[in-house]
């Protein structure tokens, strides 16, 4: 049977091109690997492209990456986010310990620490430097302090805020800070920096879309002759384009590779003074380069842009070629 | 193999066929002849679908091709082997990749390509120039390349446009020759030339052509 069914095909492949997937894999190969060759035919030329595609694609992605690990940071000062109590001034030492120690035993709180209202002064003196002005005074001016801490590390600004709410309820309560201000402000900044590099990722897509097809368009120019003869001889438009996607998305790949080196010597040189900036503000903070899964959406991108702007470019240029 | 049917081309205002008939059968070789300018380009235009009618009907291989659109266009032109007189070689080809660029465009692997192309050459007596750029040869070598690049498809029909336009009368008798060895073998030809003496000396009929009229034997213009 095996020997029934080889004749025709092995007759097939001598007289006739063979099955259409195989055609369509092969053919494939070999436009990669000739448009693989026609690179390194112009070197300098294609590395300019790839270098003003990479700066293109480096940018935004830096951005980004500033961006997400920024927003982890905000959410970490989230977390560590401390209610400062002042006590009403009536509130002797023992009843100050005493409150402290009953909101430390409620389940949404973890610590609890009483600041007397004379160790208060003792720790501005010594903050603030003003001694001897502090010194002139007959009264202590601070209020004794609890300050707390909340047990649930994932409890967002809500209910935070609730917890302020409940707190100044209480009568030998007079004041509950919490900086949410603070805390909106860093939140509308990360918005506001989000959009932003939003718009900006997406007009240098646009930048990468015109550049690609750019260069598309001269390389076809380049080849005029050899599209007429294609076209002249049945080539089909198929046939004709596929070479420039190619172009394309080594263009894109290419491209990639250059933006991703781009981003780690940027990440490299920016770590020292980042590093030191986290740890005044005794934050493990750490800037952090590209993940494999950041990588790859950034090759992905890169060489889908470029497919998609050398396609876009490559019909129109071809109808304009047309035997006369 | 072409049938024309009261075809008219106009340019602008100026008239490039005026109402063509002719018909050649399967299997002939004609010529078609007329000072430049006579139309001959336009024809040989209208077949290879560069071009469309102003008006009537041109059929090749029993194909309407007023029928096909421009995705059909390449298919059409695959089935006819065209010979240019400048001979559209790419220079920066090699004389093998030149003559296998049709079978590469049908989807041929290696090595039937590989075969196609040596046989074709063979025919045109070049096949020790396969590896050699076509800048190297000489204008009659070129033209000769250009029509093992016409036959290696194996087309039916061959089209030729002023084929031995640049070459002297020997080596344009040695074309003509080749054409006449492939029309032996059952493939329609239909050559455009200006080379009256040469034509005159091949027993074949000549279709002519004057400001956009036609005219030739009978054989030809019936219907």
């Amino acid at each position: 049977m095996a020997f029934l069914k080889n004749r025709p095909a092995q007759n097939a492949s001598r007289s006739q091109p063979e099955s259409s997937s195989k055609r369509w894999l092969r053919e494939h190969k070999e436009v990669a690997s000739s448009s693989w060759h026609r690179l390194w035919q112009t070197p300098l030329a294609n590395l300019l492209t790839w270098l003003t595609l990479a700066i293109a694609l480096a940018l935004p992605a830096a951005l980004l990456l500033l961006l997400s690990q920024a927003q982890h940071l905000g959410q970490q000062v989230n977390q560590s986010s401390h209610i400062s109590i002042f006590l009403a001034p009536y509130v002797n030492q023992e009843q100050g310990q005493l409150i402290t120690n009953q909101l430390a035993s409620r389940p949404d709180i973890a610590q609890a620490t009483y600041i007397s209202a004379k160790q208060a002064l003792i720790n501005f003196k010594a903050s603030s430097g003003l001694e001897d002005i502090l010194a002139s005074l007959t009264d202590n001016p601070l209020p004794a302090t609890i300050l707390i801490e909340p047990a649930n590390t994932s409890l967002g600004p809500e209910a935070i805020a609730i917890l302020a709410q409940q707190l100044r309820q209480q009568d030998q309560i007079d004041q509950v800070l919490v900086d949410m201000a603070w805390l909106d402000r860093l939140q509308a900044l990360l918005a506001t920096s989000e959009r932003f590099t939003y718009s900006l990722a997406l007009l240098l897509a646009l930048g990468v879309l015109l550049v690609v097809g750019n260069t598309v368009r001269l390389q076809i120019e380049n080849r005029k002759q050899e599209i007429l003869v294609i076209k002249l001889v049945g080539g089909t438009d198929a046939y004709l384009r596929r070479p420039f996607l190619y172009a394309g998305f080594w263009a894109g790949l290419f491209a990639a590779i250059i933006a991703w080196v781009i981003l780690q010597l940027g990440v490299t040189y920016l770590h020292p003074p980042l590093l030191s900036l986290a740890q005044s503000y005794q934050s493990d903070w750490q800037l952090e380069g590209l993940s494999w899964f950041g990588s790859f959406i950034l090759v992905i991108a890169s060489c889908g842009l470029s497919v998609l702007g050398a396609s876009l470019t490559v019909g129109r240029q071809l109808r304009l070629i047309e035997p006369k | 193999m072409i049938r024309f049917e009261q075809v008219s081309k106009k340019y602008h205002d100026k008239h490039a066929l005026v109402r063509t008939n002719f018909h050649l059968q399967r299997g002939d070789m004609a010529f078609l002849t007329g000072h430049s300018g006579a139309g001959k380009s336009t024809l040989l235009k209208l077949i290879m679908l560069m071009e469309r009618p102003t008006s009537g009907k041109v059929i090749v291989d029993r194909q309407d091709l007023s029928q096909l659109n421009r995705a059909q266009v390449p298919a059409h032109r695959r089935k006819i082997g065209l010979v240019f007189q400048d001979h559209q070689l790419l220079l920066d080809y090699s004389v093998f990749d030149n003559v296998a660029l049709p079978l590469k465009i049908s989807g041929y692997n290696e090595r039937d390509s590989g075969r196609r192309v040596r046989a074709a050459l063979d025919k045109v007596g070049l096949l020790d120039k396969e590896k050699l750029s076509p800048q190297v040869l000489s204008s009659g070598e070129q033209q000769r390349i250009g029509i093992a690049r016409a036959i290696v498809n194996k087309p039916k029909l061959i089209l030729a446009d002023e084929p031995t336009g640049n070459l002297d009368p020997a080596l344009s008798a040695e074309i003509m020759r080749l054409f006449q060895q492939f029309n032996q073998v059952g493939v329609s030809v239909l050559i455009a030339s200006h080379d009256l003496e040469l034509i005159q000396r091949l027993p074949h009929p000549v279709i002519q052509l004057n400001q956009g009229r036609i005219s030739g034997p009978p054989s030809l213009m019936r219907q």
